[in-house]
């Protein structure tokens, strides 16, 4: 058992004193989190659609009070922080912006828009409605997206209260409460008292999976992704290490030894574990530390890692069991980490994707690693990572089993 | 004799180490010069200098007229070099790594084809041209290094050490391939550490050691200017009276030196073959029955160990 | 000349002769491209909008307003599902986002509340949401504007019965319901397109924005991994031997670079055809302009990696460096997600990488149907890249 130990410890030493392996082990993983986190706009005063101080450009050359009370929408406290709206009079400059890539979108408010919907003394009630414009950046989707729901939301007030004054109004007429000839008045009355927009009386409230309410940060979920991507990158890089034992004959050589080749390959598979260990360890305490991270459950947390780590270290093995050449070890390594993490939901979500593939994502740790951090980002404990913790300890026992088949089968030295 | 090479006051200094200092020498045509020296003595970074790869902090050599510091180019297209460690790409076979460096040395089109096939028959490798290199026996390799060295025809050949580190098959291979290349009037020169290989080789060797030149010249004038001596060693029978033998050549003329060992008396003299007979009739006289007898001539090795009091394979 | 390629002949045949080359140089890049776009935009079935699973615990009226409305929205797309089914989907995070209409949820009630489950990080889980508070808002004016109806009515004349309020009521809710779903959208919204664009309509295709974005990842990756073979040449003495053979160093620099610059244009027309014909990527009106932006990328690229084979001293090293440099490069320019998530600072900082100028090209072409005048900035900032980079590069060239 000792020696186990023994070689475990040997490799992790080894491990953490090759520079290119760091390299992909710790500064990576870091710097693509940041980058990451940059995308989701976590790293400022994070609206929660990752996304702030949109640049709008406004044109009103309306004159009348709903050009007036779009404007002040935008420029409301309630958006500031998610929409940073300038006015310009020129449309064609502003225009300009928009294909300059400086602005999101310009929102042309056309003169005769308030006269169009509220109906002016003396003119018929049914005008040509006059559209606002909205002229976008193909470049900015999701701010398009934002503004142009903010505006839709306006135009759904503006045309309920448009639609309220004409029900109301025409439903006493019909029922013969008022004369027609009353109409128009009781409709301004009706009209001027609805300047402000309405709240909805249906509140939305936000749960998170366990039926409570928390903040969620987008990092908790980015940052466990990319150390687990490279988590791959270290168990195959160990695997690595252990073909280029298996050809030079020192694995032969401490299995002829007084210890029997499963205790070797198993001290080899501990310095591997140890290896991922502290690598998880160091980002995620790290990441935690940067992005103030609050984690639902430490010791769930500490068992997901390590259950995490062992199946890794299986697929690692595996590697190393399978491939002829270092060089091969390195490349599919490689390979299978890019694959592992993007299918595995270090990217995005797993929910884009067919169910089929859900399913065949569940191959890589990442995938559970994923479920399982989730859950603890969602408020989760111990007790709600069952599920991952057991597929990864299965995948682990498996991989494991299948490798030291096969390492015993093509000889513990390979030519 | 026409010298090919004359290398002239070469000095090469990084920063404070001076890893060549002053050397000076020839290199006539048609021959095979070895620089010989221990491990560190600057053999490598002097052929570096002449094969144009470093230039010499001062001093110059021209190689068949051309100037290593004036005109590499001119240079690099008559001289041919095999590297210590194999310069090949392993995953390119054998005819395409001579077809690539070919192709370096400007050989294009059918002159190049022409002069593949044939450094592919001399290195023995013909049958085996469009394996991929990686699939080669140690030795086979070293041949496919010698052959890049060869195919533009150059008029001098650099070696460096081009046997460290391989069987003893292999090493007899390039040997002998060595002295067929000469034959063939190949010049060479060869740097190694290897006493035998300089002594089996040479027809003329350089002393290197700490940078310097320490000596230079052919063999034989070699170990006369240090005036060394012979070696006689006798094996006598066990129950002879080997000390009267041993106080009896300690006093003899010619010799210069003689100890005992167990049964073998070493006696140091100028040449062996002239006291050779007066030691056998000495015995005689004695009574000492003599078993065998060695005779052990001044190499380089002892050449070295009067030159710097140091081995060679230290 | 013949020296140029016999090194590009060799540099190719070296680089693939592992199989496992062929990951990188296509495989991985079209495995991505299909996954990630799959994750972003519209999907292959014809039905683009975004899926919300709903529970409908409350079955009353209101609920019933509240899913019809709905399921007139342009953006989300409604499926009635059970609380079991929903919760154990969204805990394995294959659902974004879950709207739950509790029990009790109806018009008698003056504190109506829905539940909204989201996955933290997904843009999709937001726009759902603002959805459903447009849907909601929507709902409940109908049903205000009844309620205001039937209290203006009484104000001038009481109602009779109950019955009589109530059919007032159902009227109003009626009248409001058609008037406001045929009232006009009064918004337009247009596209900002190139000055040089010949293309009238281009909708936003986040298949395209995907492909641009995985080709330049996977084709920087390698390039800059150019100071890999560098640092293998070193490393096998072969470097060294070329510099004894009368070929100058310009000769083989060249001759290395353009093997890979070749190569790198090979795979990016692979994956554009993929693109093309597989995903039916419309890859722009110009052809000229999307070659001469991937040429100043790969040019801008392979300098790159030329500089960073002067500080790299082993194989293994470059290997990964250029991995996490092609990623993180990648990522800040815009090439995994769009720029316009960014904050301002950080837009104008990542101006300092050719990831960024790539990408932007790309998008004018893609995007704003630019032909070559549009691209030529970025092409010309790209160039100017690659021309520093090769200095440095070329300066510092060491052969071991």
């Amino acid at each position: 058992m000792k020696k186990i130990f023994l070689i475990g410890f040997k490799d992790l030493k080894l491990m953490f004193r090759d520079k290119a392996a760091l390299i992909l082990m710790l500064v990576a993983p870091f710097a693509l989190t940041i980058g990451l986190g940059l995308a989701t706009g976590q790293m400022n005063m994070g609206s929660d659609s990752g996304i702030s101080d949109i640049p709008l450009i406004i044109v009103n050359q309306d004159g009348g009070q709903l050009g007036d009370a779009l404007v002040n929408v935008f420029e409301s406290d309630e958006l500031e922080g998610l929409v940073a709206p300038t006015l310009m009079d020129d449309y064609a400059a502003a225009q300009k912006e928009v294909d300059e890539d400086n602005t999101a979108a310009v929102l042309l408010i056309p003169a005769g828009f308030s006269d169009s919907i509220i109906p002016q003394e003396g003119q018929a009630y049914t005008n040509e409605p006059i559209d606002l414009v909205l002229y976008t950046n193909p470049l900015a989707p999701t701010s398009v997206s934002i503004i142009r729901s903010i505006v839709d939301s306006f135009l759904s007030q503006v045309e309920t209260a448009k639609t309220g004054g004409t029900v109301i109004i025409g439903q006493m007429v019909t029922s013969g409460l008022i004369a027609p000839e009353q109409a128009q008045a009781a409709g301004e009355a009706y009209g001027l008292s609805q300047t402000g927009g309405q709240d909805s009386s249906i509140a939305i409230k936000s749960l998170t999976g366990e039926g409570e309410e928390s903040e969620v940060n987008a990092l908790a979920i980015l940052a466990p992704g990319m150390a687990l991507m490279f988590l791959m990158y270290t168990v195959s890089n160990g695997g690595r290490s252990l073909l280029v034992e298996r050809n030079h004959g020192t694995l032969a050589r401490l299995a002829v030894s007084p210890s029997r080749i499963g205790e070797v390959l198993a001290g080899k598979m501990f310095g591997i574990f140890l290896t991922g260990v502290a690598q998880m360890a160091i980002l995620i305490v790290a990441s935690s530390l940067l992005y103030k991270l609050h984690w639902g459950d430490p010791l769930g947390m500490a068992a997901l890692i390590l259950a995490a780590v062992i199946g890794a270290t299986g697929w690692g093995m595996l590697l190393c069991a399978i491939a002829n050449t270092p060089g091969q070890v390195s490349s599919i390594g490689s390979a299978l980490m890019l694959i592992f993490g993007i299918l595995g939901g270090s990217f995005f979500s797993l929910s884009y994707l067919p169910d089929w593939a859900q399913w065949v994502a569940h191959i890589s740790p990442n995938a559970w690693g994923m479920d399982g951090f989730t859950t603890l980002a969602l408020g989760g404990d111990i007790t709600n990572l069952g599920k991952p913790i057991l597929g990864l300890l299965v995948m682990g026992a498996v991989l494991f089993g299948i490798s030291t088949l096969l390492i015993n089968r093509r000889g513990i030295v390979r030519a | 004799m026409n010298s090919i090479a004359q290398i002239s006051h070469l000095v090469k200094n990084y920063g404070e180490v001076k890893a060549v200092q002053d050397i000076s020498f020839d290199i006539h045509e048609g021959e095979i010069f070895s620089l010989l020296g221990p491990n560190g003595a600057g053999k490598t970074t002097t052929i570096s200098m002449l094969s144009t790869l470093y230039t010499p902090t001062s001093g110059d050599a021209t190689i068949g007229g051309h100037s290593i510091t004036k005109e590499p180019m001119a240079v690099r297209g008559i001289i041919g070099v095999v590297p210590q460690e194999l310069a090949l790409y392993d995953d390119l076979s054998a005819r395409e790594n001579l077809n690539f460096w070919g192709n370096m040395y400007g050989l294009t089109g059918k002159t190049l084809k022409a002069r593949v096939d044939e450094v592919l028959e001399q290195i023995g490798l013909a049958d085996k041209a469009n394996m991929r290199v990686k699939t080669y026996s140690g030795g086979m390799k070293r041949r496919v290094n010698i052959g890049v060295g060869l195919l533009h025809k150059p008029r001098l050949l650099f070696m460096d050490e081009p046997t460290v580190g391989i069987d003893p098959q292999s090493r007899r291979a390039i040997l002998d391939s060595v002295k067929d290349l000469n034959i063939e009037g190949m010049t060479v020169l060869y740097t190694t550490h290897y006493m035998e290989e300089a002594q089996e080789l040479s027809d003329r060797v350089g002393i290197i050691d700490h940078g310097k030149l320490i000596a230079i010249g052919t063999q034989a004038e070699l170990t006369r200017q240090v005036g060394e001596m012979d070696t006689l060693r006798l094996h006598v029978g066990e129950t002879d009276p080997i000390e009267t033998l041993v106080k009896a050549l300690q006093s003899m003329r010619g010799i210069k030196k003689a100890d005992q060992s167990d049964h073998t008396i070493d006696i140091i003299t100028a040449s062996a073959e002239e006291i050779l007979a007066p030691v056998i009739i000495k015995a005689n006289e004695i009574g000492v029955k003599i078993r065998s007898v060695d005779i052990q001539e001044p190499d380089l090795e002892s050449v070295f160990l009067h030159l710097t009091g140091r081995a060679l394979r230290d | 000349m013949n020296k140029i390629l016999a090194i590009i002949y060799k540099e190719t045949k070296v680089r693939f002769a592992s199989l496992s080359e062929w990951l990188f140089f296509l495989i991985l890049p079209i495995i991505f491209t299909l996954v990630l776009s799959a994750s972003t935009g519209p999907r292959a079935d014809a039905d683009n909008r975004i899926l919300l699973p709903l529970v409908d615990q409350a079955q009353s009226v209101l609920s019933a307003q509240v899913i019809t409305e709905l399921e007139s929205s342009e953006t989300i797309r409604i499926e009635l599902v059970t609380l079991e089914d929903a919760q154990d989907k969204f805990d394995s995070r294959r659902y974004n986002s879950v709207l739950i209409l509790p029990e009790g949820l109806d018009t008698e009630n003056s504190a109506n509340e829905v539940e909204f489950m989201q996955q933290p990080g997904s843009m999709d889980a937001v726009i759902a949401k603002q959805a459903v508070q447009a849907a909601l808002q929507r709902v409940s004016s109908i049903s205000s504007i009844a309620e205001q109806s039937v209290a203006e009515a009484e104000k001038v004349k009481p109602f009779a019965s109950d019955a009589d309020r109530k059919a007032y009521y159902d009227q109003a809710l009626q009248n409001a319901e058609s008037i406001l779903s045929s009232a006009p959208a009064r918004l337009t919204v247009e596209v900002g397109l190139a000055d040089d664009s010949s293309d009238d309509e281009i909708l936003y295709d986040a298949k395209a924005n995907t492909s641009a974005g995985q080709m330049i990842t996977w084709v920087f990756i390698p390039l800059i991994g150019l100071s890999g073979t560098f640092a293998y040449e070193r490393q096998k003495g072969t470097l060294r031997r070329v510099m004894t053979t009368p070929t100058t160093r310009a000769t083989f620099l060249f001759g290395t670079i353009l093997a890979q610059v070749l190569t790198a244009l090979v795979q990016m027309a692979l994956l554009i055809g993929f693109g093309a014909f597989v995903m039916k990527v419309n890859w722009g009106q110009s052809p000229a302009a999307l070659v001469i932006l991937l040429v100043a990328s790969a040019l801008a690229a392979s300098a790159l990696g030329t500089m960073l084979g002067t500080l790299v001293k082993t194989e293994g090293q470059a290997w990964g460096l250029s991995i996490m440099l092609g990623m993180v490069m990648a990522l800040l320019g815009g090439c995994w997600y769009p720029l316009e998530l960014f904050p301002e600072v950080v837009r104008n900082i990542v101006k300092v990488l050719p990831t960024t100028w790539s990408m932007q090209g790309l998008l004018d072409i893609l995007l704003r149907g630019g032909s070559v005048t549009a691209i030529l900035p970025e092409a010309g900032v790209l160039m100017a890249f690659a021309l520093v980079f090769f200095v440095i590069g070329v300066w510092r060239f060491k052969y071991e």
